[in-house]
């Protein structure tokens, strides 16, 4: 990991993190917001592969926590987990235009299901059957939606900074 | 094969690790050293959220009139621009007229109830999923803002500050399910308390399972540590049906909506009670007719205490109540 390849990460993360909290969180949009860092996790996954997907999901995750009421840790766990499973589908050779869509679909669910099954263990009282299913149909088709406007981009970054393919997974 | 080893045990690494935080977090919640952490972020992001969230704001407040844009069909260039500078210009002004309003009716309720009040604007939410409910707004210790003191608008409560920083506060909203604020129903001076139920409304607790509970009732806040007296909350527009349990419970929605704030003000001298005027002696002399409290005297905007026959007045969230009697001792602090 070079100097150049740690500072876009850390970049973006911030910037995602800031665009969310002022900006996505508060669109009038029915239901729950899209999570503006978990498809930038799941972008840097696709890029990168699992390594890249669960270093930037598990500490975007905590800068997150940090701002939230709930405990430290549990989005660092649950993005930690979307970037590394999504990271796992990740291939260079075989790649459709609807595989992003997927990922980031397969991203959202594995969040989720991270933070709620820690909320489960600690007793969480705001995890409930309404809170979760209102997430699954409104926040999942909404990062899918954000996908095209974030995984090209994040690509391309990427590939500027190191253009062999080899050495960036 | 050594790549992925390394992953996988990466993998395990940083979960635990997450888990770990986690749990400690869970078990030392406002002390310790990752509240620290916590503070120092927070202090960190504060100011960018402000900056970014005031030109958020006006940025949505520019969008709003986007719409109205465009559907004239005139081919001459110049009137067209004309047309669309005024649309702006309108647009603009309804956003200027909501916030006038927005200050309006906080005013009347600073009015009304006594309490000096810090304005503030909403600039930020947490990261909620869907699960939380919180926001951040512009003012911070440096304005005088404390955690655990309580937050409104001119509709209604909004909910109470957690985390303060210098030019930022957390703010815990009324919809989340860790929100808990002790109600009395206005017009039967009931005991209870509301919850915070995500995006569905409140649900309001009662101590007694005879307290007549009517659809429309207006919940008000009963006044606590953290909490001024006399917040209304909102109105009850389902009472649970069983009344053979111990305690029973109604539906409350908030006059509130805390998906789409704004201007809020934080309550500075917030009092424990219902805000009230002192009865004093009447002095002698035939006056049975005249009002035994002088008119200087600050009264409450409803009984708390006394059930009465006629509904009581009480603030609504248009702001339009006016039979509400104004406290003549407006507050010395103005926004």
């Amino acid at each position: 990991v070079t100097g150049r390849r740690f500072l876009l990460g850390v970049a973006s993360v911030v910037t995602a993190l800031l665009l969310q909290l002022t900006v996505v969180g508060r669109l009038p949009l029915p239901g729950v917001a899209p999570d503006l860092v978990l498809v930038l996790v799941v972008a840097f996954a696709l890029a990168e592969g699992p390594m890249s997907g669960l270093v930037t999901g598990w500490s975007a995750g905590l800068l997150a926590d940090a701002l939230a009421a709930h405990e430290l840790g549990r989005l660092g766990l649950a993005y930690g987990l979307a970037g590394y499973v999504t990271g796992m589908m990740q291939d260079e050779t075989e790649r459709s235009t609807l595989q992003p869509f997927g990922a980031v679909a397969l991203g959202a669910v594995v969040a989720l299901a991270g933070y709620v099954g820690v909320g489960l263990l600690l007793g969480d009282p705001r995890v409930s059957l309404h809170a979760v299913t209102r997430s699954l149909v409104s926040a999942v088709p909404y990062d899918v939606v954000l996908t095209p406007f974030v995984v090209p981009l994040v690509a391309g970054l990427v590939r500027r900074l190191d253009p062999d393919p080899l050495r960036r997974t | 094969v050594r790549g992925s080893r390394r992953l996988r045990l990466t993998l395990v690494l940083l979960l635990l690790s997450a888990f770990t935080l986690t749990a400690l977090d869970n078990t030392t919640a406002e002390s310790g050293p990752l509240a620290a952490v916590r503070r120092g972020i927070d202090t960190l992001f504060g100011p960018v959220q402000r900056a970014m969230g005031g030109a958020a704001g006006s940025v949505g407040r520019a969008l709003g009139g986007l719409p109205r844009l465009g559907s004239y069909q005139s081919d001459n260039r110049k009137l067209q621009r004309e047309v669309d500078a005024l649309n702006g210009r309108l647009a603009s002004l309804a956003g200027l007229q909501c916030q006038v309003d927005q200050v309006h009716q906080l005013m009347h309720l600073v009015d009304v109830t006594g309490y000096s009040v810090v304005p503030a604007r909403v600039v930020a939410v947490g990261p909620s999923g869907g699960f939380e409910w919180t926001a951040v707004i512009d003012a911070g210790s440096a304005d005088g803002v404390k955690p655990s003191q309580t937050v409104l608008t001119g509709a209604g409560l909004v909910g109470r500050t957690t985390k303060v920083s210098a030019h930022t506060s957390r703010v815990l909203l009324l919809a989340d399910r860790d929100f808990t604020v002790g109600g009395t129903l206005a017009q039967v001076a009931s005991i209870g308390f509301a919850r915070g139920n995500g995006d569905r409304p409140m649900t309001y607790s009662l101590a007694s399972n005879r307290a007549p509970v009517r659809k429309g009732d207006v919940l008000l806040t009963t006044g606590s540590d953290t909490y001024a007296a006399g917040i209304p909350i909102g109105t009850v527009t389902a009472v649970a049906p069983d009344s053979n349990a111990i305690s029973r419970s109604a539906t409350v929605a908030p006059f509130v909506d805390v998906s789409s704030l704004d201007l809020v003000g934080v309550v500075q001298n917030a009092a424990r009670t219902a805000p009230r005027g002192v009865l004093r002696p009447v002095g002698p002399g035939p006056s049975p007719t005249s009002s035994p409290c002088p008119p200087a005297v600050p009264q409450g905007p409803v009984p708390t205490s006394t059930p009465t026959p006629s509904r009581a007045p009480v603030p609504t969230p248009s702001g339009t109540a006016s039979p509400v009697p104004r406290a003549t001792a407006t507050p010395t602090r103005s926004p």
